[in-house]
């Protein structure tokens, strides 16, 4: 096991089961957004979670400006962890634009990954008229970012990131443990032109993954119709509407969510079965 | 909802844990123009601005789903109609307290602390992208430095090699038993305006030539090289002082024809030595006198007959001639020997040294050396010492 990506993306192990299950967390927070969904797989799976390069515990100093300019810098640190880990078979499951790095981290290393479920799911969250509706013009994409500009939920570590890097203070790092979803500014700010910029429509034909989509009520960032996109364009695709409204049912309304994903991996299984016989 | 809190100076606000509007106080509907019923029962999305819904899906659920509050929040929201966006500071907790979990919203309005802070954005952004346009002009200016020690470095290889050119025109020092003939040739640059040449005509005559054209460095050379490639025909030849300065001033016309910019003029002064009449005949066209002295110790100078070449056209050359005495010594050297240690040095090292040639050229040169040292340089150095055997 690479002990350096593991601790580099503070990956955490849990569970009885030997079917990998990977969780990828959306825009913004740790991987304790999945806490309330995560548990119910820790019977039958093994469950992994991880935090992106720059999030939450993960190693700062590992953050590359460049590097994390495009989703391939997010893709890159899903299959690290898989390859550390020696994964096969995965299911993924992402959250949001997590759904879209574990989908194109499928169609880079597709024997690492078994199915996808996605949360939320957009290819590109901009409009192109007349063919696509993203749900979002360009200058509401901006005005987002000014928000978070304005928001000072990173600021403390920005400024205590600094700090701890002196290993004379490891109490200062201690009283920073909990991150969730504070992160350094500039470093949501990449992460945020990157994801929201983002145009990922042409990789769906190529997926050959059997991918479930979850799709919320009036969900402003990921509309419907974005979500009727994606389950026509993915080759082997279910959608499930959901009656959890808002953009993070699995914060929301987790039992609804872990109930969707059961059902669905039930049915894979027996599939699987049936397919054999 | 009580009173107090529905007539509060802040806006109040509870939500669902899915984000539906349950109940909210006099001063937000008054702050946003709406009727109690027209927003109860809906989402809060109807009251948010469009980049605060998606900050509130990013943040605020997560945020108050996992923590069960937020502090500090900044959001805008949109008045009825959408008539303007309203910046706020939200903060919330979720109240677990009812049957039904709630979550507790406050807002602030903060428009004239928002516009503060977008000045100091603004000022931010202007700073930092006077920066990086900063750092961008220097990585290119260290670029254009680079290229240009590049292109010094090419030069300063092309100027060695024509020095080598340069050099290798001069004639070497000789001596048999009639005379023996020293030189010495510095550059204030690479190239020179300075050149010289000594010819054995026959077995008894000699031909010695010393220019030094207008000015130094590359133009000057080039016009060294010009000449030289001339004098170096007619000499040999055993042509007359008067037809080669002739031939010299009227390659140096015909060079700068109609040309002022590029005009170059050269002073000069041709020897021709006969061993056997011991005589010199010379021309000197507005050099530095050249020194003559015998071993009595007369000393004579070999001045200017003529103006410089290339100056007017038409001029006639009239040679002098002088005769000469076994064991005398010839000096001849440009300005920029002259102009460092003196005329009068060169007079008095002539009267008072006993040496030969070759250790008077030692004594010229230290003495030029110490001088160097104390004065910046400036001009190209060229001597010729001849003893007359």
């Amino acid at each position: 096991m690479d002990r350096n990506i593991v601790a580099r993306n503070n990956v955490t192990i849990k569970g009885k089961g030997s079917q990998p299950i990977l969780f990828a967390p959306g825009f913004g927070c740790d991987q304790s957004v999945w806490s309330m969904v995560s548990k119910s797989f820790e019977q039958d799976y093994q469950v992994i979670l991880f935090d992106y390069v720059g999030m939450g515990k993960s190693d700062l100093g590992a953050f590359d400006y460049d590097k994390y300019s495009t989703l391939d810098g997010y893709v890159q640190d899903v299959l690290d962890i898989c390859s550390a880990l020696a994964l096969k078979d995965v299911i993924l499951v992402g959250h949001s634009v997590g759904s879209m790095i574990g989908m194109l981290a499928s169609l880079r290393q597709p024997d690492y990954f078994s199915s996808l479920i996605m949360i939320g799911p957009s290819p590109c969250y901009l409009n192109h008229p007349p063919d696509y509706f993203g749900g979002f013009e360009k200058e509401e994409l901006f005005g987002l970012i000014d928000m978070m500009d304005k928001n000072y939920i990173g600021w403390a570590n920005a400024f205590a990131s600094t700090i701890t890097n002196d290993a004379e203070h490891p109490e200062v790092a201690e009283a920073l443990e909990d991150r969730f979803c504070s992160t350094d500014p500039v470093i949501a700010r990449r992460f945020a032109e990157t994801c929201f910029f983002a145009d990922n429509r042409k990789e769906l034909p190529k997926v050959t993954l059997s991918t479930l989509i979850l799709q919320c009520a009036e969900d402003v960032i990921a509309p419907t119709v974005v979500g009727d996109y994606m389950h026509q364009q993915l080759p082997e695709s279910t959608i499930r509407y959901m009656k959890a409204r808002g953009h993070c049912p699995h914060m929301s309304h987790p039992d609804e969510t872990v109930e969707l994903m059961h059902n669905y991996l039930e049915e894979r299984k027996s599939e699987k079965i049936g397919g054999l016989t | 909802m009580d009173e107090q809190l529905n007539q509060a100076p802040c806006g109040f606000l509870t939500l669902s844990t899915e984000g539906a509007i349950v109940s909210m106080n006099e001063m937000l509907l008054r702050l946003l123009g709406y009727r109690r019923d027209e927003l109860v029962g809906q989402h809060i999305n109807v009251i948010l601005s469009n980049s605060a819904r998606v900050f509130f899906q990013l943040y605020f659920i997560p945020m108050v789903t996992q923590k069960g509050f937020v502090e500090e929040m900044y959001l805008s929201l949109a008045t009825n109609h959408q008539s303007e966006e309203i910046p706020i500071l939200l903060n919330a907790s979720m109240n677990e307290s009812s049957r039904h979990k709630l979550i507790d919203c406050a807002f602030l309005p903060m428009q004239r602390r928002n516009d503060y802070e977008d000045q100091l954005l603004l000022a931010n952004k202007v700073a930092k992208d006077a920066l990086n346009k900063k750092q961008i002009a220097l990585e290119e200016l260290e670029a254009k430095q680079d290229q240009l020690i590049k292109i010094n470095k090419q030069n300063q290889n092309e100027l060695q090699l024509a020095k080598k050119i340069q050099e290798t025109s001069l004639t070497d020092a000789f001596t048999n038993d009639r005379m023996q003939v020293e030189s010495y040739y510095k550059a204030s640059k690479e190239l020179s305006g300075d050149i010289y040449g000594f010819y054995q005509i026959n077995n008894h005559q000699y031909g010695v030539i010393l220019l030094d054209v207008m000015g130094h460095g590359i133009s000057s050379a080039l016009v060294t090289m010009s000449l030289q490639s001339l004098y170096q025909k007619v000499i040999p030849k055993g042509m007359k002082p008067a037809s080669v300065m002739k031939e010299l001033d009227s390659h140096l016309h015909y060079l700068f024809h109609n040309d002022e910019e590029a005009w170059h003029y050269c002073t000069a002064i041709y020897l021709f030595i006969d061993t056997e009449k011991h005589t010199i005949e010379y021309i000197n066209s507005g050099h530095p006198p050249a020194i003559y002295h015998d071993k009595n110790g007369r000393q004579e100078e070999l001045c200017a007959t003529n103006p410089p070449l290339g100056t007017f056209e038409g001029i006639k050359y009239n040679s002098k001639t002088i005769r000469y005495a076994e064991g005398s010594r010839l000096l001849l050297y440009t300005d920029g020997v002259s102009e460092l240690i003196g005329y009068n040095y060169l007079q008095d090292l002539l009267m008072k040294s006993r040496n030969a040639v070759s250790q008077m050229k030692e004594e010229i040169l230290l003495e030029l050396n110490q001088k160097e040292n104390s004065y910046y340089q400036k001009d190209d150095q060229c001597f010729i010492l001849i003893d007359l055997k």
